[in-house]
């Protein structure tokens, strides 16, 4: 005779379903109480969203979040100072996809699962080229290495155009970086509007780099010849990089900003907001502000397309994302707090909440949501969806900072007209190879240009 | 006093300044040692725990080959050399033409003095926005003057000679503090002795007033030329050292060094180095106003 459940028995039951369903992503916030902690991020465009997604963390779950808001290079100073200190004072750290890096190498990060072996990064979350996984032997980004950390942003440059200018000239959304000059050059009326404004400036840490490197990737240069395979050979100076820089230069002189070289990101969007420019590569993280009738002059003028390709080559947008970790020297109940918040933020619901307060969403569901596409002010959506099968990494080497601050001198230089292309790719080439070298890589060189 | 009063005195004396060497030492010269430590090893960073490898004084020879470190030097003495005369002779004339009037002088140093109030960040906030290629006040008044905009911050020729305009700006006010201290302190039957004595104005500032006055304009000289070689914060928010090189300073190269590309072994040697170079300087100038002041 089969017995059923008696009532202790029923009683567990019911108390494990609960704690089943306490344990589902996004029920688990807001049913534990945690400890306080605290975020270190960066005070860049897409801010505003990332503060909208705490608040309504806190509001659900009733836990406690600091953040520590910094300009970009104070917050990585603030990061290094505290994964660095015995005890460390961040539990959260939003590091950005060119230093995140020398958190990884330097065995700063606790992998996600060693603070919770059930944790699953959502299949839906985006894992821009798998770089929220890292195999420590292999020092690689293989996806059957640990998760380290969890996306906050897909920051990737999009082609932010005047849509009205565009109708009213009949033109063509641009798919080569020819098209993008001839559309540029038609547009073009200084002072009153520039064809196309450029990120030519030397930045703390990246900007002309960043801005050029799509026109780099596309036209087939590189700074490494195989990187995932491990050989550092320096490629930078090839005639592909060449043609690529020429032309990034060109297109500056016959429908850029005159003083192109003096253009941080900050310019490129008072430019674009104020209807001076009628082309920019920008992160899409601006785009909030453009569409802001406080702040901008050319609110539902603008429009976003996928960063066009040279004739032979693919589009290469790059990735300036953001990720989240959870630095090993802090307290248990402080990396489960922190856990506990990436795990309600990698949510539908979630996402749809810092998408509303301002922020691109990093999960594929709603960055494709074709009902969320319609709303005109997502029309950004489609491009970036169609960015992401494109999008590369600059480099997966910490000593890319060193690297990015040589690029952003000479890059410079050659924009200001201080170096030929020529010269100042093959100083980059000389340096980065030094960089390289001395960090005991498997490098070499080509021949000089 | 008694041989035992000296000694107990000489004991006194020594335990009085023994909190304040402790102070200096912890705060001064430990991380003064700290560093020079550090420059004589590459320091990397392995599971967690930095590991020093021994270079010797390998940071100290790549000093001489580092053209942004040179690029430093050059525009930092530029910088100190021009910005702070300029201070000076500024500073002086504003603070002899305030110590001339008889009404209104507290009006006129609150004004004159503002500038240095203001702090750094705001200073760079707004004369960014100021000297803005396409929406700045100043391309706009020299617009209504006729004139094509000019890109002060984004251009090698315009760059270094902007910032240095914002530092006397924001540091003539200090110059003028101390020299109308010094003004103010002159005694007067010499200047009513060189007037009796039918001296015009220029005459009494030329023979009168300049030597009097000579001290105290190389004490402010020194005092800012010292300070205005630490300059970053005007460097940091108006170009980033850009464009080019054009703008690198010293300190700019020294943070960019330890704190974007996290060179720490190279960064203390680059620090060691000019901390060397700048200790010298005070030393050499301070013996060189000790004989002009003996002379005088």
């Amino acid at each position: 005779m089969s017995q059923g459940p008696n009532r202790r028995e029923m009683l567990v039951g019911a108390g494990a379903a609960v704690s089943a369903l306490a344990w589902t992503p996004g029920a688990r916030a807001q049913a534990a109480r945690r400890a306080p902690f605290t975020i270190v991020i960066n005070n860049s465009p897409w801010f505003d969203g990332f503060r909208g997604a705490v608040e309504a963390y806190e509001k659900e779950s009733g836990n406690k979040v600091n953040l520590d808001v910094n300009p970009f290079g104070g917050s990585l100073e603030k990061q290094r100072a505290s994964v660095r200190a015995r005890d460390g004072q961040f539990d959260l750290l939003i590091m950005n996809g060119l230093y995140y890096q020398e958190m990884y190498h330097g065995g700063f990060l606790t992998p996600i699962n060693d603070i919770d072996p059930a944790f699953r990064l959502d299949p839906q979350m985006i894992r821009y080229d798998n770089t929220v996984y890292w195999n420590a032997a292999a020092k690689s980004h293989d996806p059957s290495g640990k998760l380290m950390s969890v996306p906050v942003n897909g920051n990737i440059p999009l082609l932010l155009y005047r849509a009205d200018l565009y109708e009213e000239h009949k033109l063509k959304v641009p798919e080569t970086w020819d098209q993008l000059l001839e559309n540029a050059k038609k547009l073009h009326n200084p002072p009153r509007i520039y064809g196309i404004v450029q990120r030519g400036a030397r930045g703390a840490p990246n900007d002309v780099s960043y801005d050029w490197w799509p026109y780099l990737y596309s036209h087939g240069g590189s700074l490494f010849r195989d990187e995932p395979k491990g050989d550092y050979t320096i490629t930078i100076n090839s005639p592909q990089a060449k043609e690529a820089l020429d032309f990034y230069i060109r297109m500056a002189k016959e429908a850029g900003h005159p003083q192109t070289g003096g253009l941080a990101q900050a310019q490129i969007i008072q430019n674009l907001a104020t209807g001076r420019a009628a082309h920019a590569m920008l992160v899409i993280a601006a785009w909030s502000q453009l569409d802001d009738p406080t702040k901008s002059a050319v609110v539902g003028k603008l429009n976003a397309a996928r960063v066009p390709g040279s004739a032979n080559g693919k589009p290469a947008p790059v990735l300036g994302h953001w990720l989240a970790g959870i630095p090993k020297n802090v307290p248990r109940p402080r990396q489960e707090a922190a856990l506990a918040f990436l795990n309600w933020f990698q949510t539908r619901d979630a996402q749809l909440k810092y998408m509303a307060a301002g922020a691109p969403p990093v999960r594929q569901d709603v960055l494709s949501d074709a009902g969320l596409m319609r709303e005109p002010k997502n029309r950004w959506m489609g491009a970036m969806a169609q960015s992401s099968e494109f999008v590369k990494l600059m480099w997966s080497v910490p000593e890319g900072a060193q690297i990015g601050d040589v690029l952003e001198l000479r890059l410079n230089q050659a924009v200001i007209g201080e170096l030929t292309t020529t010269r100042a790719l093959n100083a980059i080439a000389e340096e980065s190879h030094t960089i390289m070298e001395r960090a005991g890589y498997r490098t070499g060189k080509i021949a000089a240009l | 006093m008694t041989a035992q009063g000296i000694q107990i005195d000489r004991k006194w004396r020594a335990i009085a300044l023994t909190p304040a060497a402790v102070i200096f030492v912890a705060m001064s010269l430990l991380p003064v040692l700290n560093l020079m430590a550090m420059s004589v090893h590459e320091i990397k960073w392995v599971a967690s725990h930095s590991v020093w490898s021994y270079v010797g004084f390998t940071h100290y020879r790549r000093l001489a080959e580092d053209e942004l470190l040179q690029a430093g030097i050059g525009n930092t003495a530029i910088f100190a050399v021009v910005g702070v005369t300029i201070q000076v002779v500024l500073g002086f004339f504003l603070a002899w033409a305030v110590s001339r009037i008889r009404s209104g002088r507290t009006l006129y140093r609150t004004i004159f003095i503002l500038p240095i109030l203001v702090p750094g960040i705001l200073i760079g906030a707004v004369w960014k926005l100021m000297l803005n290629f396409d929406f700045g006040l100043v391309n706009g008044a020299i617009g209504l003057l006729g004139l094509h905009p000019v890109d002060w911050l984004g251009t090698r020729a315009w760059a270094l000679p902007s910032v240095i305009l914002v530092d006397i700006w924001h540091w003539t006010p200090f110059c003028f503090l101390l020299l109308l201290a010094g003004f103010e302190s002159l005694p007067q039957d010499v200047q009513e002795a060189a007037r009796i004595d039918g001296a015009d104005t220029w005459t009494e500032l030329r023979y009168v007033l300049i030597p009097m006055m000579m001290p105290v304009i190389v004490v402010t000289f020194l005092f800012r030329f010292v300070t205005s070689l630490k300059v970053f914060d005007e460097i940091y928010l108006l170009t980033g050292g850009g464009p080019g090189s054009a703008t690198e300073v010293l300190s700019y190269t020294i943070y960019r060094t330890f704190f974007t590309q996290d060179r720490m072994g190279y960064g203390s040697a680059m620090s060691i180095a000019v901390l060397f170079g700048i200790s010298l300087l005070i030393v050499g100038s301070l013996a060189a106003s000790r004989r002009y002041g003996a002379r005088a």
